[in-house]
């Protein structure tokens, strides 16, 4: 049903399986049961996926209604293709577990760059703290 | 409407005692709203019927069936005030609920057939679809064939029923109406469609509004009995889409997503009257039309199966009728019943919408429906993916939970964003486009053979530019006005004044800095002079004859603007400087600005901007080094040399070579010519200009060109710095000439002339 050709229309993608990825970082995967003109959207039987490395956790969620201008892309899941992934789905404990060590080792990683910079009189502002010119 | 003095007074459990105590107290206080508590109010009236009514509800179902003729009263009671609240409620738009308990409750318990109730057909209808749906969204409970739910079985959720029923405000319909009472005029709540919903038909002509349990009838226009459907087909209707139940091959029909989402949400009371069908019939396809009254004149007879009854009718081969699955062609048409309340139009609010727009969304849903139409008669692989399909969203019960008008209102909105007054301002990048793809299939039309592709092309529909005033609410009687700050209407935050300093304080980077702001800010301006004189052919071309005067003359004044801009604006007689063209020059936007402009000039100023480009070019290729814009302004250049009197263009070569008007003795090594053929564009420029001589020369002997001296001199000096340079810096020109060869033979001998033949590859062949 397309409605108007030459545009993108997320009306022919209700019903169907999609994964959201979110400003945040996350990764929503549920069923798109409804959108409005601000491309909000209904996520139905919602999952959480977390990826760490070849692992991925999910954390089931329920209900999402997603405000349009936080989503970054969407796309839709081809349920025969789903399965066919050489990530290994974990347990929602380990999954945390390992994002937490993921989390902790960037931060490391930060840490002594920003040290040896300081060391040799550089510093690299951060995103946040820029300001616009 | 009533004012309650705390939220805990809100009456959740609608007790009618407290109300009357709230209205009492509030009248002392409160004598003007007679709405609320006057003479106006009728709503005691109603919750005290409500009362009574859901009190019946509780009552042994046995009681009520045999309570026939006793319950006409409240039928007709429950008519009148449904009515009442049908024109309040008409407005309201109320998520799709199917599950009238009292309607439902009353079918399943009812165990045999009612004679003469075109109520009786409805309520079976919507007992099996309140079934369906219900159930499935209520609990995820499996799915149940509605056969067994026709039957008089109490259904596993028979105390949520009953909450449910306390909750609503419609009464429960026990039975069918005894023959006295006054027929219902239009479908209660929860009928199920008489036939298939067709998804975009039903949009556009019916506007489907979501069942509301107490909407009720009124709204839709007088149904003949005749009309409707036979629950028979409503169950086998409803029952091959959701439910997945193996049925009989010949009644299994295959239902769109979108037609089973009709038949749920936007199963609504209401019937197409023969004469607003036949209105309609525009947009339905003929044997819709034609299968529709024969359909329901062959179900008339057969209006009221019993409910035990479905199940013969499921176990046996259809009847004389015509098949179910070929009631679903033709459902789109009756299905039509969703007419807006009290007006009689056909189609949701499309009025703004662009005709071409509608007409396309119109299109569209008709394909839709002819697709589906086809598919369900269909044996093929079509007919087998589609089912398949069906299957998928037979198995997802959740489905549909956003209707098909939800989806066109969005639709709507989408194409209303793209109407614009201005298509090729708003959208430029997509109107040339297509332009050219048009022009491409055009072309390739003309080669072959067969009808064109339609190329679908999204229609940005023109639309008539509104003057919207925008006026500040206001209230009447009210003194003074609203400080309301809006979109619109702005407030103003801050008071920001734009201060010029003084030139004294500033340092001389600062002055530099502003300069070249100021450039910039010249630059844009020019620009958009530029874009508007640019524009000005396709305006003249949509323009009337009285306006074309007008056009061509302001796009004179802003030609004359643009030039202005460029050599900047002192009115002295010579320009002193070029300065102010020069520092256009070293930006880079500036230079593609000036290609572009150069077209609209008139011979004189181009003239002046070519001669003026060739005085300062090595300071413009040095500055250019990073950029290497310069060869943009060649093409122009060219073209506007072929146009130069031979005057020009040998002052143009010697600004090239950098000598003033009297040449005196030239330095053995010009500075100037050097880094102009060091120079791509200088060299290519210079290839024009002497290309441009040897035309004239050639072309007309006795030329202005050779009138005094000085083209030859140049023309010497010319050729000794090109045989001068060594071939390593010599820079690749753009294109070479082809007539170089024969102008360099007059002014050199056989000897220098091969040397720069080898040299400037002037030769064909040669690379």
């Amino acid at each position: 049903m397309n409605y108007m050709p030459g545009t993108a229309s997320l009306i022919e993608d209700i019903d169907k399986k999609h994964l959201v990825l979110l400003r945040d970082g996350r990764t929503l995967i549920g069923y798109l049961r409804s959108i409005d003109q601000f491309a909000n959207l209904v996520l139905h039987q919602t999952v959480e996926r977390i990826h760490v490395g070849k692992k991925y956790g999910d954390i089931p969620r329920g209900i999402f209604v997603v405000r349009g201008e936080n989503v970054v892309l969407l796309g839709e899941i081809d349920l025969e293709k789903e399965s066919d992934t050489p990530l290994q789905q974990v347990s929602i404990e380990e999954i945390l577990e390992e994002q937490r060590v993921e989390q902790q080792t960037k931060q490391e990683a930060e840490r002594l760059k920003v040290q040896a910079l300081k060391e040799r009189g550089l510093s690299i502002p951060r995103a946040d703290t820029l300001d616009e010119y | 409407m009533f004012r309650y003095e705390s939220l805990e007074d809100c009456p959740l459990d609608e007790d009618d005692d407290a109300f009357q105590a709230l209205g009492e107290e509030d009248e002392d206080i409160d004598q003007f709203n007679d709405d609320t508590f006057g003479a106006g109010a009728v709503d005691d009236d109603w919750q005290e019927a409500h009362e009574r009514l859901a009190e019946l509800e509780e009552k042994p179902v046995v009681a009520v069936e045999q309570t026939g003729n006793g319950s006409a009263d409240e039928m007709d009671l429950l008519v009148g005030h449904e009515e009442n609240l049908a024109e309040r409620l008409s407005k309201m738009v109320i998520d799709n609920e199917l599950e009238d308990p009292a309607v439902m409750r009353a079918l399943h318990t009812r165990p045999v057939v009612q004679p003469g109730g075109l109520n009786s057909s409805i309520w079976d209808g919507s007992a099996v679809l309140r079934r369906i749906r219900g159930p499935l969204l209520a609990q995820e409970m499996p799915t149940v064939s509605v056969l067994e739910y026709a039957l008089p079985q109490r259904p596993p959720q028979g105390p949520e029923e009953e909450r449910d029923l306390s909750e609503r405000a419609l009464p429960r319909r026990s039975t069918s109406p005894v023959i006295g009472s006054p027929p219902v005029r239009a479908v209660p709540i929860g009928t199920p469609p008489k036939q298939m919903a067709v998804p975009s038909f039903n949009q556009q002509i019916l506007c489907p509004k979501p069942v509301h349990v107490r909407a009720p009838m009124q709204q839709r226009y007088p149904a003949p009995y005749g009309e409707r459907m036979s629950p028979n087909q409503l169950c086998g209707v409803a029952n091959s889409s959701l439910l997945g139940h193996p049925f009989p091959p010949s009644v299994t029909p295959v239902l769109s997503p979108i037609q089973r989402a009709q038949l749920l949400g936007g199963a609504q009371p209401g019937r197409m009257s023969p004469s607003q069908f036949a209105r309609l019939s525009g947009f339905v396809s003929s044997p819709l039309a034609t299968m529709n009254p024969k359909l329901l004149q062959g179900r008339v007879g057969q209006m009221i199966p019993p409910a035990p009854g479905f199940r013969a009718f499921f176990g046996a081969p259809p009847p004389a009728t015509p098949p179910p699955a070929q009631q679903h062609p033709s459902c789109p048409g009756p299905h039509l019943q969703n007419l807006r309340p009290q007006s009689q139009m056909f189609r949701p609010d499309t009025t703004h919408l662009h005709p071409q727009h509608r007409r396309l969304l119109h299109q569209r849903q008709q394909q839709n429906r002819n697709q589906h139409r086809s598919i369900n008669g269909a044996t093929g692989d079509r007919g087998g993916h589609r089912s398949n399909h069906q299957e998928q969203l037979r198995k997802d019960p959740y489905a549909n939970l956003m209707l098909q008008r939800e989806k066109d209102w969005v639709s709507k909105i989408q194409m209303m964003q793209l109407q614009s007054t201005d298509p090729y301002l708003d959208d430029f990048y997509y109107q040339n486009y297509f332009e050219k793809l048009e022009k491409l299939s055009a072309a390739e039309e003309v080669h072959g053979d067969g009808p064109k592709k339609e190329r679908t092309k999204l229609i940005t529909p023109q639309v008539a530019k509104l003057e919207h005033a925008y006026k500040p609410v206001q209230f009447e009687g009210s003194l003074g006005k609203l400080t309301v700050s809006s979109v619109n209407n702005p407030r103003k935050m801050i008071d920001a004044v734009v201060t010029s300093r003084s030139e004294d304080d500033e340092t001389k980077e600062k002055q530099v800095r502003d300069k070249r702001r100021k450039t910039l800010v010249t630059i844009e301006k020019t620009y958009s002079l530029l874009l508007d004189v640019e524009d000005y052919e396709r305006r003249y071309l949509l323009s009337l004859e009285e306006e074309r005067q007008a056009l061509m003359e302001e796009r004179k004044q802003k030609i004359c603007g643009m030039y202005d801009n460029l050599r900047g604006k002192l009115p002295g007689q010579e320009r002193p400087s070029d300065d102010h063209f020069m520092q256009i020059m070293c930006i880079r936007k500036g230079k593609r600005m000036v290609a572009r402009i150069l077209p609209f000039l008139s011979k004189e100023q181009a003239a002046d901007i070519l001669l003026a480009t060739a005085r300062n070019l090595p300071f413009l290729i040095k500055k250019d080094a990073q950029d290497e814009v310069l060869p943009c302004l060649l093409s122009p250049f060219s073209l506007l040399l072929y146009h130069l009197p031979s005057m020009t263009v040998t002052s143009l070569l010697q600004q090239l070579m950098n000598l003033p008007q009297s040449a005196a003795a030239p330095a053995p090594a010009n500075p100037h010519l050097t880094a102009v053929l060091q120079n791509k564009f200088g060299l290519s420029l210079l290839y024009l200009v002497l290309s441009r001589g040897e035309e004239l020369q050639s072309s007309d002997p006795s030329t202005e060109l050779m009138q005094d001296n000085q083209w030859t001199e140049l023309m010497f000096m010319a050729t000794r710095e090109l045989l001068r340079i060594p071939q390593a810096t010599l820079a690749k020109p753009v294109s070479t000439p082809a007539n170089l060869a024969s102008l360099f033979s007059r002014y050199v001998d056989r000897q220098k002339l091969n040397l720069l033949e080898t040299k400037l590859q002037l030769v064909q062949g040669i690379r």
